[in-house]
């Protein structure tokens, strides 16, 4: 009995210290159809929800998405969409990172962030075809 | 011939259907950055220059620059956030009583969110280069914890708001090692 308080207690405190850990950007638009995908869920999305690493972001025919992250790195993601936020580390006191994007299809339109400019492609973005490193600032990946 | 014409049109559907990264020019004066394709024989081919292109295709990067942008890639840039905004709060030293001018800056943060739907609001507290690194990492977070405080009594919403303590990192006055600078103490609030 006392080891499941202890053991809900500490659930309580891991699951209120974890967010502030696990966020790495906020959704700040979306219109049209648009979602994220976690863990095989799909999330509904508004302004303010929070994403995480390994988070999809998908948009359907007229959908799109404005994103920020921690680091100030900012993404518009454009309609027919699939982005995969498959790595993103940032220490917030020294202000390093590294930072992986798969756009899987469509359109991805990005300026770049504090990661990008903590190391020599410490940001990466990855279409099926490529991997680029992302030395600033402001460009557009389009996957057909 | 029909089959013919049916071949190249698939020829190329498959040549457009490559993947394509356009470098734009930096925001609002910025320089313009790079983008570098990392081919996986080591090979690099690099975007330098404002509108320069990369078409993907699995065995061959080609390079060229583009005479404008797309519009459709128009209308994708006109769904990036704004850009995150800086403000500067100065205190009573040692105290979280704002100082009086401080106070205008207060308003504008709070206009500012109310402008921006998802708002975020991430206090950066900074230092001098008085002390180590480490007690002025551990200074900072603490200071920028404590306006965070000031901030949730002032109305902000708390899921906004987030503490970051920089250390002696970014100085606003480069000063050398330890030299006390009240403006070097600041705390920034960024609003994004």
């Amino acid at each position: 009995m006392r080891a499941h308080i202890v053991f809900a207690a500490l659930a309580v405190a891991l699951a209120s210290a974890s967010p502030a850990w696990a966020e790495i950007g906020r959704v700040k638009s979306n219109v049209g159809v648009a979602s994220v995908n976690r863990g095989g869920r799909v999330l509904a999305v508004a302004p303010g929800v929070q994403l995480e690493a390994g988070d999809v972001l998908v948009t359907g025919r007229n959908g799109r998405m404005g994103v920020t992250f921690v680091d100030g790195t900012r993404f518009a993601v454009g309609p027919n969409s699939r982005v995969t936020l498959t790595t993103f580390q940032f220490d917030r006191t020294r202000q390093t990172g590294a930072f992986v994007t798969s756009v899987d299809r469509g359109s991805l339109g990005v300026v770049s962030g504090r990661i990008a400019r903590s190391g020599r492609d410490a940001m990466r973005v990855r279409t099926p075809t490529s991997m680029l490193g992302v030395r600033g600032t402001r460009f557009v990946i389009e996957v057909p | 011939m029909r089959g013919a014409g049916a071949i190249a049109a698939l020829v190329l559907l498959q040549a457009c259907a490559a993947p394509h990264a356009l470098l734009l020019p930096g925001e609002d004066g910025h320089p313009t950055g790079a983008l570098v394709v990392l081919e996986e024989n080591g090979k690099e081919q690099v975007l330098d220059q404002p509108l320069r292109s990369a078409r993907m295709a699995r065995q061959h990067v080609s390079v060229r620059t583009v005479g404008k942008v797309k519009p459709a890639y128009g209308r994708l840039m006109a769904t990036l956030p704004p850009p995150a905004n800086s403000y500067t709060l100065y205190f009573v030293e040692g105290t979280t009583t704002m100082l009086p001018a401080s106070r205008a800056v207060l308003d504008q943060i709070r206009a500012d969110v109310a402008s921006r739907p998802g708002a975020e609001v991430q206090v950066t507290g900074h230092t001098d280069t008085v002390g180590s690194d480490d007690d002025n990492d551990r200074l900072s977070v603490q200071r920028a914890t404590q306006i965070m405080g000031v901030l949730i009594a002032e109305g902000f919403p708390r899921e906004a708001l987030s503490a970051v303590g920089r250390g002696e990192r970014e100085p606003a006055v480069d000063t050398g090692d330890n030299v006390a600078n009240a403006q070097n103490r600041r705390v920034e609030v960024i609003v994004r």
